[in-house]
C-alpha cells in the first residue's frame, strides 16, 4: 500500500499534485536566505500561485479560461457527493493500492472515494464503442520498471487544478518506484484539444505504507450550508 | 443566545496547515478560515468515518441552555495517517475545541485543535508534518551557510 508523501517540503507541496514549475519556484524560495524566517505555508502558497499563473493558466484554452478557476462551491463532490472523475481521482491524496488481479490486468485502488480503476496489460487498444465514463478506459504496459498507463474515454469533468476538461481528455501516467522502494513517483501528461493549448505535465509522490488500509467511504453528506466566492489564494 | 465562545484571529500557520487542503472538497464554502472560535463542552459522539470525521458535543450557552455543536474533521483516511483512531475522542470527555466557524454562524466548526480536561492536546497530523519541514529548512539553511566562502580566506 502507498499513502501520503514523506513529510518533506516538496512532498507536501505535491500532496495533491504539482508541476515542475511549482517545485522549482518552491526550491528557489527556500534557497533564498531572505525567506528563512517566513513560515513554510507562506512559501507553499507563493509557489502555488506561481504554478497557477505561470504554468497552468498559460496552457488553458479560451473556453477553459472562462470558468477557471472553478468556484469550490460548484464542486459536484461537495454539493452532491459525486465521486471524482479521472483528472482528479488519479492524484487523490492518501491510500493507493496497485494490485495485480490477473496475468494481464491490474487494479489501482484509491482510499479517496474507494475508487477502483482497471488497467488492461494484454496489448489491446481501447474498444471504439466504449462510451465516456468517470474514470475512462485504461490500457498499460511496463517500460522497464515503469508502469505506463494510457487512459481515454473519460467523461467531461474537473481537473485537479479546478478547471473543466472535455470528453476528449487523454492521459498518460508513468509510475516509477524509487531505488530504495520507499516512494512511488507519478508523472502524468494530460492532453485535451478543447481545454488545453498544450499538455499539462503533473507530478505526485506516495510513500510506502504497508500498515495503511483503505477504510469504507460511506458517510458523505451533500452540502447543506455554504457560500460562493470563498476560494483561498 | 450566544454560546460561550471566544472569537480570535487565526495564526496563519493554523489556517494553512488545517485539514482542508487534503479533504475531498474545499472547506472554504462552509467555514471562514480567517477566524477561530473556541467552545467548551462534553463529547456525545465521535464518528470516525470518511470522507469527514464528525463529533457532536453539548455546550452550555451564556443563558445556561445546552446546545449541540457539530465539529467537522478531515476524514478517517487522513486522520489514521496521523495516528488517530476511533478511540482518540471518547463520549463523555470534557473538551475545549477550537475551530473555524461557519460563514452563517451556525453551531458547527471545522476542527483546528482540542484541549482535554487533563491539559493534553489533540491536533491534526499537519502539525507533525510542518515540524519535519521546518527541520528540513533549518538543515538546508545551515548547508547554505557552510558552503559560502569564508571572508578573507584564500583566493
Amino acid at each position: 500500500m502507498w499513502s501520503d508523501p514523506p513529510p518533506t517540503a516538496v512532498g507536501t507541496f505535491c500532496f495533491f499534485a504539482c508541476t515542475d514549475a511549482g517545485i522549482e519556484r518552491l526550491n528557489a524560495l527556500m534557497d533564498d536566505p531572505a525567506n528563512d524566517a517566513r513560515p513554510f505555508p507562506e512559501l507553499q502558497t507563493e509557489a502555488s500561485r506561481h504554478q497557477r499563473d505561470n504554468y497552468l493558466r498559460l496552457r488553458l484554452t479560451e473556453a477553459a479560461l472562462e470558468t477557471y478557476p472553478l468556484d469550490p462551491a460548484d464542486d459536484p463532490g461537495f454539493l452532491r457527493c459525486e465521486p471524482w472523475g479521472l483528472a482528479k481521482q488519479m492524484f487523490a491524496p492518501h491510500q493507493l493500492e496497485i494490485r495485480r488481479t490477473g496475468i494481464d490486468r491490474i487494479e489501482l485502488r484509491y482510499g479517496e472515494w474507494e475508487a477502483v480503476r482497471t488497467v488492461h496489460l494484454d496489448g489491446r487498444t481501447p474498444p471504439a464503442d466504449v462510451g465516456p465514463s468517470r474514470l475512462g478506459y485504461s490500457v498499460g504496459r511496463f517500460d522497464g520498471d515503469t508502469l505506463v498507463v494510457e487512459t481515454s474515454g473519460v467523461a467531461a469533468g474537473i481537473t485537479w487544478w479546478d478547471s473543466r476538461h472535455s470528453d476528449q481528455l487523454k492521459v498518460v501516467e508513468r509510475f516509477t518506484r524509487s531505488e530504495d522502494g520507499s516512494t512511488l513517483h507519478l508523472t502524468a501528461t494530460l492532453e485535451d484539444p478543447w481545454r488545453l493549448r498544450e499538455a499539462v505535465v503533473a507530478k505526485k509522490i506516495w510513500r510506502w505504507a504497508p500498515d495503511q488500509q483503505i477504510t469504507p467511504y460511506d458517510a458523505c453528506e451533500p452540502a447543506t450550508e455554504f457560500r460562493k466566492g470563498t476560494r483561498e489564494p | 443566545m450566544k454560546p460561550l465562545r471566544t472569537l480570535c484571529v487565526v495564526l496563519p500557520l493554523l489556517v494553512l496547515m488545517s485539514a482542508r487542503a487534503t479533504s475531498h472538497h474545499a472547506f472554504s464554502p462552509v467555514y471562514d478560515s480567517k477566524r477561530t472560535i473556541t467552545v467548551d463542552g462534553v463529547v456525545t459522539e465521535f464518528r470516525f468515518v470518511n470522507p469527514h470525521a464528525m463529533m457532536l458535543m453539548e455546550v452550555k450557552n451564556k443563558a445556561g441552555k445546552v446546545e449541540t455543536w457539530n465539529v467537522e474533521f478531515a476524514g478517517r483516511l487522513n486522520l489514521e495517517e496521523a495516528g488517530w483512531s476511533a478511540e482518540s475522542i471518547k463520549p463523555g470527555e470534557r473538551v475545549k475545541v477550537t475551530g473555524n466557524p461557519t460563514w452563517k454562524g451556525s453551531q458547527r466548526m471545522a476542527f483546528v485543535r482540542m484541549v482535554r480536561a487533563d491539559g493534553t492536546t489533540l491536533e491534526p497530523g499537519r502539525a507533525q508534518r510542518l515540524n519535519a519541514i521546518e527541520e528540513e529548512r533549518r538543515q538546508r539553511a545551515a548547508k547554505r551557510t557552510q558552503s559560502q566562502p569564508t571572508p578573507g580566506r584564500g583566493k
